[in-house]
């Protein structure tokens, strides 16, 4: 099985080799055999990747360590889930799982283009499979996953022990699944370019892949973050590590990208624009790949850092994003040029939402790479760190978030800003009131908390003030008011629901970066604290053995106001017996939406130990937050109208025709 | 194997159908693009008529939107001109190598950097085989993999126990020992072996631990039990109680039959807690009891010359019988017991040389000549 799927992977190669060149040329000459061929071939060579794909887990759940990797990262006392999950906790597993996704989508464009025209579908295909060959050929030549070892050894040297957790299920499949995801953008968007048109539909057609991949991203986001979160044993939810950062760039082009190609789909406008930011968001997604693989940052995601692999993606990052670039600085200028549009209008709106997310995003980009520039150059090591992006960063997304609602109810061409601010009044009363009280009840000198939590609310108030007005609610009979509210078109749906869940999560940052507790102290058994109105006790340190770690578990009753229990916590330290390697497993208590998070330190010399007990306030919003963000895009994702931005102020149509 | 070759035999005709068989069908004729925009522009205007029906847009949104999708139509037509396929040398060529390409290259690849010789080994298939085929690791990993199935099995841990402490893995043996001891109850053979693996896991330090699991051995009784005597002995020296070791290690020496292979170790341990305390070791090699004996009787001189005499044999019997490691080592110490270092540097040279100074016999002596403060020699 393993070795039939090291072939499959090579094969795999071969077949993407064609695909690069036959349907290109087809499209260049006209020739539709050759054409037709891309589709087969994609579709063949995504099967043959998945069947080395399943060869390796398999690899993996038989614990067959004749395969280096499985030895190298796998132990036969694992359970069988992180056993699975394992398979990608590792470089090479992890760039097999990136290129599988990779051929999955050319296989997706494949089964699903048959309305795409033949040279456009080839062209994207053919543009596809460039990005697999290089990928394909970075695999076989630098991080073979189906490296063998003769004689096998009887047992592997286990996984990471940080990387033994569900969140290894989760996060990094549907991380790669947004990345690769824009990788469909860039393909289409370079197709474009070669082809030298833009179809009338090429929005519309991109448009889902970018929902798709927006969707993912923002899910293996939230997912890390909530991983960090509990798994790291001090209740971060985000670092502004370059890690990190490196996901959060191609989010943040990505949600530019998404927005310029709903003006594009609907009125004609930004063509250019939006094929650059296509080419941005994947090459942001190929710049990720490049910082977290090539060992030229160190963090839990750095699992191997062999300078040739560095040097190998470095060489494929400078050939797609500086041919790609260069491709655009060529052939845009022969692009015909879309319609244009009043300032204040939801073009208008978007044009700046675009303005602020690129900007956002140079300014993580900075702060990303500077620190790297500088010890390249000088050989210091600086760090760049929460207080440049909250200088930075933050101003510029406080503003965009006070846009936000504005934009949806802008009408296209022109609109009115002075008939919107009306509308939105009641919503900017009721936030304006949830600052009042969150100065008055929470903290009577957090004038910036107060001014988050307004933030928060006002996001959340617009967003609903949205579908209120398209529903007319106020100016039809409640009845009529809910019948249109259903009929709404799924995409607006969409918008109100990815926008409420921008509030939501801004809410939770906004409360835990300003509200949350932290108390440190030693404690012995018997003792008990007190925590934002909750009593805990720490009842006593029992040892615990699991599946391949022994750990003592901390038990600590809590119990609320009245002095009733109403949650036990268990927070322990754990020794994970292959590595010899320590952990801290913090123990979370949900309350409503807020939490709870102890962490237990070092056993003093009489007995007691040090425990720390975070209150953080409304954190699970945060990721609740990218819930509804994730179902607003799947809502919108299966809007299948073809949209076209009509004009909605009706008594100046002649006008407006006249203008356009 | 065979059944290997055809899979990927099957595989490769898959891989090169996909590529063959799009070209061997006849060409479908293809729409050009503006058509497609056409065809776009005629779904929006239909769009629009189902979303005026359904109220969603007045009237004169709709004519606005309908007017404007007409001007796209308009525009359109002047650049609704059909490519004609133009024809390149370049196709032939690139769809032979396409076709060919598939199997050459995967084949070739592969052989390159597969070992398609190599079959998978499962873990649990490669513990099910016939045991006199398993390696001893595998062995040991198809023991374990019972006890964690059974780790009530008293008699597994009690097997396990020993080969683990032969292994190195003390950790693993002192956990197996004290299963053992738990399942199957206490006995000298199970608490001097959960002693030896504490002692091994402690890096060579007899532990509180580990002195109680030997006494635990010595109180149940039966034989001699030299190991626990030897250990607990040796804890007493770690103590600094030399006196107390040398009294123990000269009991157990005397309760010793002249044969018991025990007698080499516990001669050099003595010597060193003598050599400790300041008084020179009686060599073994064989000092018997009488010699021993006598020795004690004597005065300081005497023993010295008799001590010099048996240092001088051992000497000679090596010169005529070189290939004796533990010969060379017991030479080697008397001589720095006697402080005669050059002596002893130069025994260990002679040793290194008969041995092979790359031999494992060799590495040991260097190794032991060194505790005993002797350089390496160059």
């Amino acid at each position: 099985m393993t070795e039939t799927g090291h072939f499959a992977l090579v094969l795999a190669f071969a077949l993407s080799l064609v695909q690069v060149a036959l349907p290109l040329l087809g499209a260049r000459t006209g020739d539709a055999r050759l054409m037709a061929v891309g589709r087969p071939v994609a579709i063949t060579c995504f099967a043959m990747t998945a069947l080395a794909f399943a060869a390796l887990v398999s690899a993996y759940m038989l614990s067959d360590f004749s395969v280096v990797n499985v030895f190298e990262n796998s132990h036969s006392q694992k359970p069988m889930l992180y056993k699975i999950t394992g398979t990608w906790g590792n470089h090479e597993g992890s760039m097999l799982l990136w290129v599988l996704i990779l051929t999955l989508f050319g296989a997706l464009v494949a089964a699903f283009g048959r309305n795409l025209p033949a040279t456009l579908q080839a062209t994207v295909l053919s543009v596809q499979g460039m990005v697999g060959v290089a990928f394909f050929l970075f695999i076989l030549m630098t991080s073979n996953p189906f490296a063998r070892l003769s004689p096998a050894p009887i047992e592997g040297r286990d996984l990471n022990p940080i990387l033994q957790d569900v969140g290894l299920a989760i996060h990094p499949p549907l991380l790669y699944l947004g990345y690769v995801g824009f990788s469909i953008c860039f393909s289409f968007a370079v197709a474009a370019l070669i082809e030298g048109r833009i179809d009338a539909a090429w929005a519309r057609w991109v448009r889902p892949w970018t929902l798709v991949a927006w969707i993912f991203l923002t899910g293996g986001i939230a997912m890390g973050s909530f991983w960090a979160y509990y798994e790291l044993g001090w209740g971060g939810f985000w670092f502004w590590d370059p890690v990190e950062n490196a996901s959060f760039m191609p989010w943040l082009a990505g949600t530019a990208l998404l927005h310029s190609a709903i003006v594009m789909e609907k009125r004609g406008a930004l063509k250019i624009w939006t094929l650059l930011l296509s080419i941005l968001a994947f090459s942001l997604s190929l710049l990720g790949t490049f910082l977290v693989r090539s060992g030229v940052l160190t963090s839990v995601h750095a699992f191997a850092s062999d300078p040739s692999r560095g040097v190998f993606i470095l060489a494929i990052l400078v050939f797609f994003i500086g041919g790609a670039l260069a491709l655009f600085a060529w052939r845009a200028q022969a692009l015909a040029p879309g319609g244009l549009f009043h300032p204040i209008s939801r073009e208008g709106a978007l044009v700046l939402n675009n303005l602020f997310l690129s900007t956002a995003t140079a300014t993580v980009l900075v702060g990303t790479l500077y620190p790297l520039a500088i010890e390249a150059v000088t050989g210091d090591k600086i760090s760049v760190g929460e207080p440049f992006f909250n200088l930075t960063f933050g101003p510029v997304f406080a503003v965009l978030l006070v846009a936000v609602p504005f934009g949806p109810l802008l009408a296209w061409k022109r609109g009115d800003v002075l008939a919107v601010a009306q509308r939105l009044s009641v919503a900017f009363a009721l936030a304006a009131l949830a600052g009042i009280l969150a100065l008055l009840f929470l903290d009577k000198n957090a004038a910036l908390a107060a001014l988050g939590v307004g933030l928060a609310f006002w996001l959340i108030f617009g967003a609903l003030t949205d579908l209120a007005m398209r529903a007319g609610i106020g100016k039809v009979a409640p009845k009529a008011a809910l019948r249109r509210l259903m009929g709404l078109p799924r995409s607006a749906h969409g918008t109100a629901l990815a926008h409420l869940g921008l509030g939501l999560s801004t809410l939770g940052v906004i409360a835990v970066v300003t509200l949350q507790t932290e108390t440190i102290l030693t404690m012995k058994p018997g003792e008990t604290v007190d925590v934002a109105g909750y009593t805990l006790r720490f009842e006593a340190l029992n040892p615990h053995r699991g599946p391949n770690y022994t750990e003592d578990q901390g038990v600590f009753p809590v119990f609320d106001a009245d002095g009733s229990q109403i949650a036990t916590i268990i927070s322990s330290k754990r020794l994970y017996t292959a590595r010899r390697m320590p952990t801290t497993e913090a123990g979370i208590e949900t309350l409503i939406l807020s939490q709870l998070y102890v962490s237990l330190g070092d056993e003093t010399d009489d007995g007691g130990i040090v425990v720390r007990i975070w209150w953080k306030p409304l954190v699970t919003l945060i990721w609740l937050g990218a819930l509804v963000m994730m179902i607003g895009g799947t809502l919108s994702l299966a809007d299948r109208r073809l949209r076209v931005g009509a004009p909605a102020r009706p008594k100046k149509a002649g006008h407006a025709a006249a203008t356009t | 194997m065979m059944v290997f070759w055809l899979i990927l035999a099957l595989l490769t005709i898959a891989a090169s159908l996909a590529v063959l068989l799009p070209l061997a069908r006849p060409p479908r004729s293809h729409a050009p693009a503006a058509a497609h925009d056409l065809e776009v522009y005629r779904d929006q205007l239909a769009e629009i008529g189902r979303d005026r029906q359904r109220g969603l847009i007045g009237e004169s949104e709709a004519e606005e939107a309908r007017a404007e999708i007409g001007r796209r139509m308009i525009k359109l037509e002047a650049t609704r001109i059909a490519a004609a396929p133009r024809t390149s040398m370049l196709v032939p060529i690139v769809t032979a190598c396409s076709v060919l390409g598939v199997p050459l290259l995967s084949w070739g690849v592969y052989t390159a950097i597969g070992s398609p010789d190599l079959p998978a080994q499962p873990l649990a298939q490669r513990l099910e085989k016939d045991p006199r085929d398993n390696t001893l690791d595998e062995l040991v990993a198809r023991a374990e993999s019972h006890i964690r199935a059974n780790p009530q099995d008293g008699r597994g841990w009690n097997v396990l126990a020993p080969i683990y402490l032969r292994m190195n893995r003390s950790g693993d043996a002192a956990v197996a020992y004290r299963n053992a001891i738990r399942l199957l109850g206490s006995d000298p053979a199970r608490e001097t072996g959960l002693g030896e693996a504490l002692f091994a896991e402690a890096g060579g330090i007899v532990t509180k631990e580990a002195a109680d699991a030997f006494r635990r051995a010595l109180a149940a009784g039966g034989d001699i039990n030299p190991k626990a005597r030897f250990y607990l002995a040796t804890a007493q020296a770690q103590d600094g109680r030399l006196e107390d070791a040398i009294t123990a290690l000269t009991s157990l020496q005397n309760d010793l039959p002249q044969s018991s292979p025990w007698r080499g170790v516990i001669g050099e341990a003595l010597a060193r807690a003598q050599a400790e305390l300041g008084t020179p070791a009686p060599v073994a090699g064989g000092p018997s009891r009488d010699d021993v004996e006598a020795a004690a009787q004597m005065n300081a001189e005497d023993r010295a010359a008799m001590i010099e005499t048996m240092v001088a044999s051992l000497d000679q019997r090596l010169r005529d019988n070189p290939a004796d490691a533990e010969g060379w080592r017991r030479l080697v110490r008397s001589y720095s017991v006697l402080g005669r270092k050059d002596d002893a540097r130069q025994a260990l040279e002679r040793g290194l040389k008969a041995l092979g100074p790359e031999s494992e016999a060799g590495q040991e002596l260097r190794d032991f000549a060194g505790t005993l403060g002797l350089g390496a020699v160059e």
